[in-house]
């Protein structure tokens, strides 16, 4: 039944317009993040080029409409243009020099090994050991690696408070007044990047190892399935290894080394194929999913030692298939928000206090599992759905954020459109190696943008009238059409030499590079290092002139560079970290970044050290879009509500006009320019 | 091939000499070598490649 207000008696009328208008104000109060000076959309990936042609279509009536009240313009991001190198120098105003990321990935030259660039686990004190248990004296914690003070904690040193969601390579938080919770860098779990756990029958359909997870085998008896999730190292427990008890066996009298038993959550799975269901029964919680069907958040507890230490841990169950094989994906262990066993938020309270509204939420590094679609654990309509339920978290959060502004800066980062841009890009790209003809993915990315332009909607909506706001990107996105093997190419140069040549393509990590002959070697995905004297573990290129001679001649040759197929040049840029970068940590990154040039990218198999027969390769990875080049290729996008004075703005100009909005004058050492007109 | 050297007090090394013997161990060598990488793992918190591999591998940009 329609309501008649001109019906209601007047008296009553004025009431009501009294009541509405109360409500009105109060509703601005709360849902209007006016407080704020300044709020930062960061949209990891999202191109200048895909933006203008979404635009144009008439896709994206929102940043149209922020386009025409300030401006747009590309925005120039670092070299490399990862988004671990791109957002610190954002963040910090610094290049590489400054913050000291190259790259993904960086080499420890003493040992050869590669590692996270952004953060690094730290041993505990030496351990009391009481028979099978031990206990660490003091403990053990993570460290990022980032160098360079924040544009945030700039803010806190004036008395200015920030919310900063999900900024990468902030793991773990840096602290200043205000909230911030960590993003990409941030691990699982058990200490990697994302490693997600598959449990299926037919253990023999898949390969013995997977990238970026685990499959297990299970056995249904009676339509009854038992199965464990596999934590991190319980290190108050030890047990002898194998090793040592191999010794002890050939009568060596040896003091026992140990091992840290990992810790295990048993869960039991009930099938019911005739209803193609199966109910799930983990600790005191019991669920049931249809086959196809995500779970929500679920509990789970790790003992390190009964009823005293319990590590805390959250999961996503998706039954992929009841019958005829039984196949059951598992999200990467995250970090339970609700009782972090590692510090995420900063203060650390306050991921507790966002689950307290918002439920659980993905915690690790980059939510939207890649390699589970990459390896075919996921299909690609599967990998769209998971990566909605990350996107659907992110979105549920800015909305949280804008109707509680308490803070003076915002900061909200989105990462959909970029693992999306990765894994989708195949789909509408006919000249792609690997392109796949799906009506519907077709049109994925096109989405991802329009679901972007949602969000800015809202967020317009929201924010006061003298509220600045900026959306950005770290760097944009080209095609990944070939594969350029770096490694293997030294090799055919001569610059590095195996001990086993014909065992080239067997192991990993250069296990099989003979160091006192080997000149250079490339690690990461744009780095390139010389096996350098008195540096690398067993160094072959003595310092100063020899080393200056071999970065010449390398850089003639990469930019010299031809794919035989089609005669185009692979290489476009080299850059020298100690030559074109400013700030302490120059020295401590790669001696050349390979800037490739548009369609290549860097192999798979090289940035970990492994040499395949061919330097180029098609690359029919779902994997099918990158960034990882020549930086002038994939700019970022900058679009605001204010007037942009640069022609050619970059990221470390927009850390100094952030701080000049709150008038705050850079320190020295930042490398930025103020681009933005201020308000009249 | 160079051979690294390192001086050892004589009255240590008639101590390994004897326990390596008594340990089973087929040289002082073999016994220095193993006690030596055992407490420089304890430092090191040393991976295998095994755990580095994983650290790493849930990266989408590698293999």
């Amino acid at each position: 039944m329609r309501a008649d207000r001109s019906r209601l008696h007047p008296v009553k009328s004025r009431a009501v317009a009294l009541l509405w208008t109360l409500c009105l104000a109060c509703a601005t109060c709360n849902l209007s993040a006016a407080a704020q000076k300044v709020v930062v959309l960061g949209i990891d990936g999202m191109d200048p080029k895909l933006l203008q042609k979404f635009v144009e279509q008439g896709r994206m009536p929102n940043f149209k409409a922020l386009m025409a009240e300030g401006d747009f313009r590309p925005l120039q991001t670092t070299m490399p243009p990862q988004s671990p190198v791109a957002w610190s120098t954002f963040m910090t105003g610094l290049d590489p020099g400054g913050h000291g990321i190259f790259d993904f990935i960086h080499v420890d030259p003493t040992k050869m090994a590669p590692y996270n660039s952004m953060a690094v686990a730290e041993a505990g004190g030496r351990p009391v050991n009481v028979g099978s248990w031990s206990f660490p004296t003091s403990g053990g914690g993570v460290r990022l690696l980032r160098k360079g003070k924040t544009f945030w904690q700039m803010l806190g040193e004036r008395g200015l408070r920030s919310t900063i969601f999900r900024m990468p390579v902030n793991f773990p938080p840096v602290k200043a007044p205000g909230r911030s919770l960590s993003g990409m860098g941030t691990p699982d779990l058990i200490g990697s990047q994302g490693t997600f756990s598959f449990y299926t029958d037919h253990r023999k359909d898949w390969p013995a190892q997977i990238s970026g997870g685990e499959i297990y085998e299970v056995t249904a008896i009676s339509n009854r399935v038992n199965a464990q999730l596999h934590g991190p190292p319980n290190t108050f427990r030890r047990f002898p290894t194998k090793e040592s008890l191999d010794l002890l066996e050939k009568g060596r009298a040896v003091s026992l080394d140990y091992d840290n038993p990992k810790m295990t959550q048993d869960f039991v799975v009930y099938l019911d194929p005739k209803a193609r269901a199966a109910k799930l029964m983990i600790g005191d919680q019991e669920l049931v999913l249809k086959e196809q069907e995500w779970s929500d958040w679920v509990h789970a507890e790790f003992k390190a030692i009964p009823h005293v230490i319990t590590i805390s841990s959250a999961v996503r169950f998706y039954l992929r298939q009841l019958s005829p094989k039984f196949e059951l994906y598992v999200t990467p262990l995250q970090i339970d928000p609700e009782d972090p066993v590692m510090p995420i938020s900063q203060p650390a309270n306050w991921s507790k206090e966002l689950c307290s509204e918002l439920g659980r939420f993905y915690t690790h590094n980059i939510p939207e599992d890649a390699q589970a679609f990459k390896n075919g654990v996921l299909s690609a309509r599967e990998f769209w759905d998971q990566m909605m339920l990350a996107y659907e978290e992110r979105s549920r959060a800015l909305d949280y954020l804008l109707k509680h502004p308490a803070e003076d800066f915002l900061f909200v980062y989105f990462g959909t459109v970029d693992q999306g841009s990765h894994m989708l890009w195949h789909f509408m790209d006919r000249e792609h190696p690997g392109f796949v003809q799906d009506d519907v993915l077709q049109d994925g990315i096109p989405r991802l943008y329009e679901m972007l332009d949602g969000q800015l909607g809202h967020l317009r909506k929201m924010i006061g009238r003298d509220t600045a706001l900026i959306v950005m990107s770290d760097h944009g996105f080209a095609p990944f059409y070939w594969e350029v093997n770096l490694n293997t190419w030294l090799l055919e140069q001569g610059y590095i030499v195996l001990k086993d040549p014909s065992k080239q393509e067997s192991g990993e990590f250069f296990s099989n590079v003979d160091w006192s002959r080997t000149k250079a070697y490339a690690a990461g995905l744009n780095g390139l290092y010389v096996n350098l004297k008195g540096r690398e573990k067993a160094g072959a290129v003595a310092a100063r002139q020899e080393y200056e001679a071999l970065l010449d001649q390398l850089e003639k040759a990469l930019l010299a560079m031809k794919d035989p197929r089609n005669n185009r040049s692979p290489v476009s840029l080299v850059l020298r970290p100690r030559r074109d970068f400013k700030g302490p940590e120059k020295d401590k990154g790669p001696d050349i970044l390979v800037g490739y040039s548009h369609g290549y990218r860097c192999s798979w198999e090289s940035p970990l050290g492994e040499f395949p027969k061919a330097v180029f390769v098609d690359n029919h990875s779902a994997w099918s879009g990158d960034h990882c080049m020549d930086y002038r290729q994939v700019p970022g996008i900058l679009v605001t509500n204010r007037r942009i004075t640069s022609p050619a703005p970059a990221l470390a100009d927009l850390t100094v006009s952030l701080l000049q909005e709150f008038g705050i004058a850079p320190p020295s050492g930042l490398t930025g320019q103020d681009i933005l007109e201020p308000k009249k | 091939m160079f051979e690294p050297k390192v001086k050892l007090d004589k009255a240590l090394y008639e101590k390994l000499k004897m326990y390596s013997t008594i340990a089973g161990y087929s040289s002082v060598e073999e016994f220095v070598q193993h006690a030596l990488e055992k407490e420089i793992k304890q430092f090191e918190g040393a991976e295998s490649e095994d755990e580095i591999r994983q650290k790493l591998k849930g990266l989408g940009y590698i293999s």
